[in-house]
């Protein structure tokens, strides 16, 4: 079974982490909250993920294969269980739910589709991606 | 007083893919020459690579060389991310590499399509896919490919290289705007029929025929094309994206 992330290792990332967004949004460091939504709240667009997950790589010097981030939020759920015809499943949301438990409870819509899973994304969620990362280039080290 | 600015090239890193002939390594010499960094990859010649290396050092200009086949999207990745560690960002990128395999539609066979759009279609692609992010992320850079006179006025035998080269053009305009918000421009150069070994057949079989189709009644040098790649990169063209510039000494469709 998966190690939980614990508060302490989110922020010992979190300051590089929220220096790549603010240098990635062109926004003031200070905007950087590890709760405040990207989207909703600092208009990332999807170019900008690709950019953060890029500049993330070159900061941590670690590998966060394209779809990843999506790919730790189902965990142990095939494709199938986790959703279906685009639309997220009630197992597919309670690991949702559970992966993202920094996330407000009133901020998961039902139904959700999964091309707006991003729009629930948290520099938090990023802090969780490279820790992940971390783990695994540990582990196959 | 008139003052002439500078080209902004000198201290740029750049890439140029086939650049060991012809009209890449034209390039290759006028951006070294300009003070860029210069990395190019070649596919097989290694001789005319350490030649072009050489004659680079000689003059005092820096130019390496990496053999690299840009069909495969992976070994495109790691070359790049050699570069950029190397240099530290990449700013220059010339999509050159390209080759022709000339025939009667009928008469193609699978091959002839097919590696004519692997290395001139599906290579800018993987070579592009590994560089972009370096550039949205440094919000700066510039991106030339090499298009022909054939991606818009077609030839004959040439259906599959016009094919690669109108995919070329399509691509250039679609990339400019979707680099546009991170101050990545992208352009194409068509050259028309230039001295080179690649256009060695069509000028001996139909030189007549070709020259009287261009304007300037003479085929042009490879230096010309450099001259027109140099300038889409430079400062000078900061407000050009998105455009095909033909260098082709007026050529004429049939």
């Amino acid at each position: 079974m998966t190690t939980p992330i614990t508060k302490d290792e989110i922020m010992a990332v979190f300051p590089t982490v929220a220096e790549t967004m603010a240098d990635a949004l062109g926004c003031d460091l200070e905007d950087i909250k590890l709760d405040v939504s990207l989207i909703e709240g600092l208009d990332a667009e999807s170019i900008d993920f690709l950019d953060m997950v890029f500049r993330l790589e070159r900061a941590f010097k670690i590998k966060i294969p394209r779809g990843k981030i999506v790919e730790n939020a189902r965990g142990a759920l095939t494709e199938p269980e986790f959703e279906a015809n685009g639309i997220v499943s009630d197992a597919g949301m309670a690991q949702l739910r559970s992966y993202l438990s920094e996330i407000p409870a009133d901020r998961f819509k039902t139904p959700m589709k999964v091309k707006d899973i991003p729009r629930l994304f948290t520099p938090e969620t990023f802090c969780k991606l490279v820790i992940t990362a971390q783990r695994e280039a540990a582990a196959a080290a | 007083m008139s003052t002439q600015a500078g080209s902004g090239i000198a201290g740029k890193t750049a890439i140029v893919t086939g650049g060991s002939r012809g009209i890449g390594r034209a390039i290759v010499e006028r951006l070294a020459a300009d003070g860029a960094d210069v990395t190019f990859f070649y596919r097989e010649n290694a001789a005319a690579a350490n030649e072009v290396v050489a004659a680079a050092l000689a003059a005092g200009w820096k130019v390496a060389a990496e053999q690299l086949d840009i069909r495969d999207s992976a070994a495109c990745a790691a070359a790049v991310e050699r570069i950029a560690d190397r240099c530290g960002r990449i700013d220059i990128l010339i999509n050159n590499a390209g080759i022709t395999r000339d025939n009667p539609l009928a008469a193609f066979d699978d091959a002839d399509v097919a590696e004519v759009l692997a290395t001139n279609v599906t290579g800018v692609f993987n070579i592009c896919r590994a560089v972009v992010p370096y550039m949205t992320s440094q919000r700066a850079g510039a991106i030339v490919n090499l298009s022909s006179v054939a991606g818009d006025k077609g030839g004959r035998g040439q259906t599959n290289y016009s094919a690669s080269k109108g995919a070329i053009n399509a691509f250039t305009r679609a990339l400019a705007v979707e680099l546009a918000p991170r101050k990545v421009r992208v352009n194409g150069v068509a050259p028309g029929v230039i001295e080179t070994e690649m256009s060695a057949g069509v000028r001996e079989q139909a030189g007549d025929a070709v020259l009287a189709r261009i304007l300037l009644r003479r085929y042009g040098q490879p230096a010309e094309i450099a001259d027109a790649v140099w300038f889409l990169v430079s400062s000078h063209a900061s407000y050009v994206t998105g455009q095909v510039l033909s260098i082709d000494g007026g050529f004429k469709m049939e």
